[in-house]
């Protein structure tokens, strides 16, 4: 029977990952003129990165357990929508404006969620995007993305 | 004290004031919502409050910082889901007693249990806190190093999983924080060629990314209806036999929790699970516990209000955060143009003081509200899901793009929020990377400092006595674990 795999090695192998990215990465920073005193722009991002690499190191020797169901459960089709929905929010933003596109997020996600009717849903979205727009706007002066919509209507 | 009556001076001020009932009410409010922590919060009003100026601002943060760890035990005791992590030791003792019809009773001992505490934190601070910073005044960059690695090896105790993780959690910390341009060269660093990171990656949308969204996307994973709630009345005010039965309790808490607060890193829910267990220990009922003791509430409620007061010393003093929740609000002060540190007692001490005393009145705000208002306050509980959630993911892409009104710290709010979701799935915890982050630009400096006062060499760390004592003191608390099992090693062979 083949033993169960420790789950450490691959998040002590993505740790390590990024480490040595970020390692990598300290080569391509401009020269600093030679001579001054103490450590340079490099060092000290190169520090942290070995002692990362030692850290993940030690995770990796160290046996883990799988996460239960309950710490971590299974994504499942209306988890990826919610994902999905928070995606498309940004590109909803530039074409909508933020004010058209909260309520539809917000619509739109309650429904993947689950337990709460369509109408209980829409009076929250309308209620919530007014209430956001009076804090944000009218109370704190604050200039939202308005998007093509928004610069089509003229605002 | 002329120093305090400024504070309470400021305090009169009735648009503080008004910060300071906003923040306690807003505290409660977020510390019954399952899920939404006291840290979470903080982290996404942090934008609104720059506006603000920095006494409001700070009053408004510390209020629902103290709230917030009292509003936890309401949906702890009635619904047996700690509104906030620290209740989760009230959730043991406090549900078993409401399922016995005792609600009212164990929210009152709460309320009651957490203003002691908090209010005895609170006095600890404004004594300790000035004695702490005068005796920092002596502290030079090596001083600061060697605190700052301790802060950050604290960070080993916090949360998660293991000790290792959250040690791997704090190092991507510090590497965040060297994202943007080297003070001392003028060099780019992990920029490329992205104007947005030249400045470095800001506090805020990191903040709000890991707390809110990363907690949003892992809510969305899980998907739970709303709890059911145990029926109430009223919350009742403690008689004097059950305030005499828990005041050891109450007292034993309250020192711990100041205590394990002042230390850098370990916060309010270490103190609620170490006052609970002494609370235990030490209770002449101990047979009451796990079937609903009034003890096991008033303890471990003590330990984490009084965690908040105890973690605001080091945060202040020193400006090494005492919690997750500080290096936020040590966050909030930094971009208010507020650095903490010794220098801030002689510089702005009205400023600490209006602080401090906001946090005594928020104490005292919340025992008043947690008695006359309990029943209000835990029906929040049951606001669905699937309204609550989206709306703190719309609150944050508006807090994340409002500061600075870009749309690249709503990308970097996104990351963090996937980071911070991806944290929570692997036994990660989101709080080192923060305590990281705050404390990445002070480890770089006061390292870089401490090089050039020695020419470069390392040994002068052996000169400096108090740096070499906590570098010890470091060096002990990380191999702890290796150096207990070699002695119970060498104890078992001599057996």
């Amino acid at each position: 029977m083949r033993a169960a795999r420790n789950p450490n090695h691959a998040i002590a192998a993505a740790v390590a990952a990024v480490a040595a990215a970020a390692f990598a990465g300290t080569f391509w920073f401009d020269p600093v003129p030679e001579g001054l005193p103490g450590l340079g722009a490099v060092d000290f991002p190169r520090l942290v990165c070995v002692l990362l690499f030692l850290l993940a190191g030690l995770l990796a020797l160290k046996q883990g357990s799988r996460p239960s169901e309950e710490e971590a459960p299974p994504l499942d089709r209306g988890a990826w929508l919610i994902f999905g929905a928070c995606l498309v929010f940004l590109p909803a933003m530039e074409v909508l404006g933020i004010w058209g596109a909260i309520p539809i997020f917000l619509v739109a996600t309650g429904l993947i969620w689950g337990e709460v009717p369509l109408r209980t849903l829409v009076l929250n979205a309308i209620g919530l995007t007014v209430a956001l727009w009076v804090v944000f706007v009218r109370i704190f002066q604050l200039t939202l993305p308005s998007g093509w919509l928004g610069a089509m209507l003229g605002r | 004290m002329e120093a305090f009556l400024g504070g309470l001076a400021i305090l009169v001020d009735p648009y503080v004031m008004l910060m300071v009932l906003l923040g306690t009410v807003l505290g409660i409010f977020v510390g019954a919502l399952p899920g939404i922590s006291g840290s979470t919060t903080i982290a996404l009003l942090l934008p609104m409050t720059i506006a603000m100026g920095p006494v409001p601002a700070i009053c408004f943060l510390g209020a629902i910082y103290c709230a917030a760890n009292f509003g936890g035990s309401i949906t702890a005791i009635m619904v047996n889901a700690p509104g906030d992590p620290s209740a989760s030791a009230t959730a043991l003792e406090g549900y078993k007693m409401a399922e016995k019809g005792q609600a009212g009773l164990a929210l009152g001992m709460s309320a009651v249990s957490s203003a002691i505490g908090g209010i005895v934190s609170v006095i600890v601070l404004i004594f300790a806190a000035p004695m702490l910073a005068r005796a920092a005044y002596s502290f030079g960059p090596p001083e600061y190093f060697a605190l700052a690695l301790f802060g950050l090896s604290m960070c080993a105790a916090i949360g998660g999983d293991s000790p290792i993780k959250n040690l791997i959690a704090a190092a991507l910390g510090l590497l965040i924080a060297t994202v943007g341009m080297d003070l001392t060269t003028g060099v780019e660093r992990f920029s490329f060629g992205i104007y947005e990171l030249s400045d470095g990656i800001g506090f805020v949308p990191v903040l709000i990314g890991l707390f809110a969204v990363g907690e949003m996307l892992d809510q969305a994973a899980r998907r739970v209806g709303k709890a059911q709630i145990i029926h109430l009345d009223a919350a009742r005010v403690p008689g004097w036999a059950e305030f005499k039965k828990c005041n050891r309790s109450i007292w034993i808490g309250s020192g711990i929790g100041t205590f394990i607060g002042a230390l850098p890193a370990l916060g309010a829910t270490t103190a609620a699970l170490i006052g609970y267990n002494e609370t235990r220990r030490w209770s002449k009922y101990k047979h009451e516990f796990g079937k609903g003791s009034i003890e096991g509430v008033a303890g471990p409620e003590a330990a984490n209000n009084a965690a908040v007061g105890g973690s605001m010393v080091p945060t202040l003093a020193l400006g090494i955060p005492g919690s997750a929740t500080t290096a936020i609000i040590l966050a909030a002060l930094i971009v208010q143009g507020v650095r903490p540190g010794p220098h801030l007692f002689n510089e702005q001490p009205t400023l600490l003081y209006a602080v401090f005393a906001s946090m005594l009145a928020a104490n005292i705000f919340y025992l008043v509200m947690g008695l006359y208002m309990a029943k209000l306050f835990a029906r929040i509980s049951l606001i669905p899901p699937a309204i609550l959630w989206p709306a703190v993911f719309v609150l944050s892409i508006i807090g994340a793009y409002g500061p600075n009104q870009s749309m690249g710290d709503v990308v970097i709010m996104l990351v963090a929020g996937v980071v911070g979701f991806l944290f929570r799935r692997t036994g990660f915890s989101p709080a080192p990377l923060i305590m990281g982050l705050v404390l990445g630009g002070m480890v770089e400096e006061t390292l870089k400092q401490s090089l050039i006062i020695f020419g470069d060499d390392l040994t002068g760390f052996l000169g400096r006595p108090i740096a070499l004592a906590l570098f010890a003191v470091t060096a002990t608390g990380l191999l702890w674990p290796v150096l207990s099992r070699l002695l119970r090693v060498a104890r078992a062979a001599r057996a």
